[in-house]
């Protein structure tokens, strides 16, 4: 899903950061003020946007505010996971659980 | 508008998530329309004879999951380590009697006239004694065995039993079994993170675990593999039930 580019902020190694618009994607399972911050997986043609991570836990796609980046946080409500952005074997970013 | 969910702090995320208010309105969101687990007034399609049958059978067996998981959740209340878990599991006992609910209710849906006596008449053998077996684990307050018990095996093989005979169901069984996955991804997410807190904690409580999983996880996995294949789901989402249990199993750092 391509959510509107707000602007590009916080310059991190010469490379601007882009921020994001979330709209409502319909994700029903959190209370209504957290549900622009998650959506559903597509199918396997789903591709996801710089701002968008998959829960490993529960596959759903979590989305943030900003072009995500190693190192960076982020929560995933409808199972309850805390998770950090890594890079995998293939070059992606990816979530990986932590305790 | 609300802030960024992932600048919030640890503390205040568990806090937020573990709570009833949080409970109330994320169920809302997908229920609040619902009688029973589905829309009111969807129409049932017509099943032939042998599919009926192997839907009863499955359903069944399910009640029989939901009822340990209803028995197992509401037991581990009164060990549970602190508020904030013992109100969490308290949503997750409604969750489970829900689930219960609805699963009986469509059963007599489907034409069974007394659907206490069709589950203990279709029950299978390894889902009775795995919830004889979770519920001495419960009774001997065991909190992390008795929660990878009920909040990593059962919930994880449900999760994704019940994700795969959805995709295949008939329509208001797919409704009701969607509204039963929502609920699922808390209790299986709390479940994992909570044993993988305890285990960062207390790493000599690990061994104890594996041996549980080694007595424990093969009943669960029998139970819905045959399921799967009961209910005819094509050979190639089956190995799924057992992937995505493996993957939970080994981020908490087991190893198959």
């Amino acid at each position: 899903m391509n959510d509107t580019v707000l602007r590009e902020v916080e310059s991190e190694a010469g490379r601007p950061r882009q921020r994001f618009i979330l709209e409502d994607t319909g994700f029903d399972e959190v209370p209504k003020k957290y549900r622009r911050f998650y959506r559903r997986l597509a199918g396997p043609d789903d591709s996801l946007a710089l701002n968008e991570v998959i829960c490993p836990v529960c596959k759903v796609v979590i989305r943030s505010t900003r072009e995500l980046r190693e190192g960076d946080r982020v929560y995933c409500m409808p199972c309850m996971s805390r998770l950090v952005v890594v890079r995998s074997d293939a070059g992606h970013l990816e979530a990986r659980v932590v305790y | 508008m609300s802030r960024e969910v992932h600048a919030l702090a640890p503390e205040e995320f568990l806090e937020e998530v573990h709570s009833f208010e949080f409970w109330l309105h994320s169920v809302e969101g997908y229920l609040a329309d619902t009688e029973f687990g589905h829309r009111p007034g969807a129409v049932d399609t017509e099943l032939s004879p042998d599919r009926r049958e192997r839907l009863i059978t499955a359903l069944c067996n399910y009640c029989i999951g939901e009822t340990a998981a209803l028995e197992g959740a509401s037991g581990l209340i009164g060990f549970a380590p602190n508020r904030q878990t013992k109100i969490f599991l308290a949503t997750q006992v409604v969750d489970e009697a829900r689930h219960l609910e609805v699963l009986m209710h469509r059963l007599s849906e489907l034409g069974v006239a007394d659907p206490e006596r069709e589950i203990q008449r279709r029950a299978t053998r390894t889902l009775q004694v795995f919830r004889r077996r979770l519920l001495e684990l419960v009774a001997s307050k065991d909190w992390e065995a008795a929660l990878f018990a009920q909040n990593v095996i059962l919930e994880a093989m449900e999760f994704a039993a019940f994700q795969a005979h959805a995709r295949n169901a008939d329509p208001i069984t797919r409704e009701v079994l969607e509204g039963v996955i929502k609920d699922e991804r808390r209790h299986m997410g709390f479940g994992e993170n909570e044993l993988g807190r305890r285990l960062a904690a207390t790493p000599h409580v690990r061994a104890r675990l594996a041996q549980v999983k080694r007595e424990l996880d093969p009943l669960v996995l029998e139970t819905f593999e045959e399921m799967l294949a009961e209910l005819g789901i094509p050979r190639a989402e089956r190995p799924e039930l057992g992937r995505n249990y493996l993957a939970t199993v080994e981020r908490l750092g087991f190893t198959p």
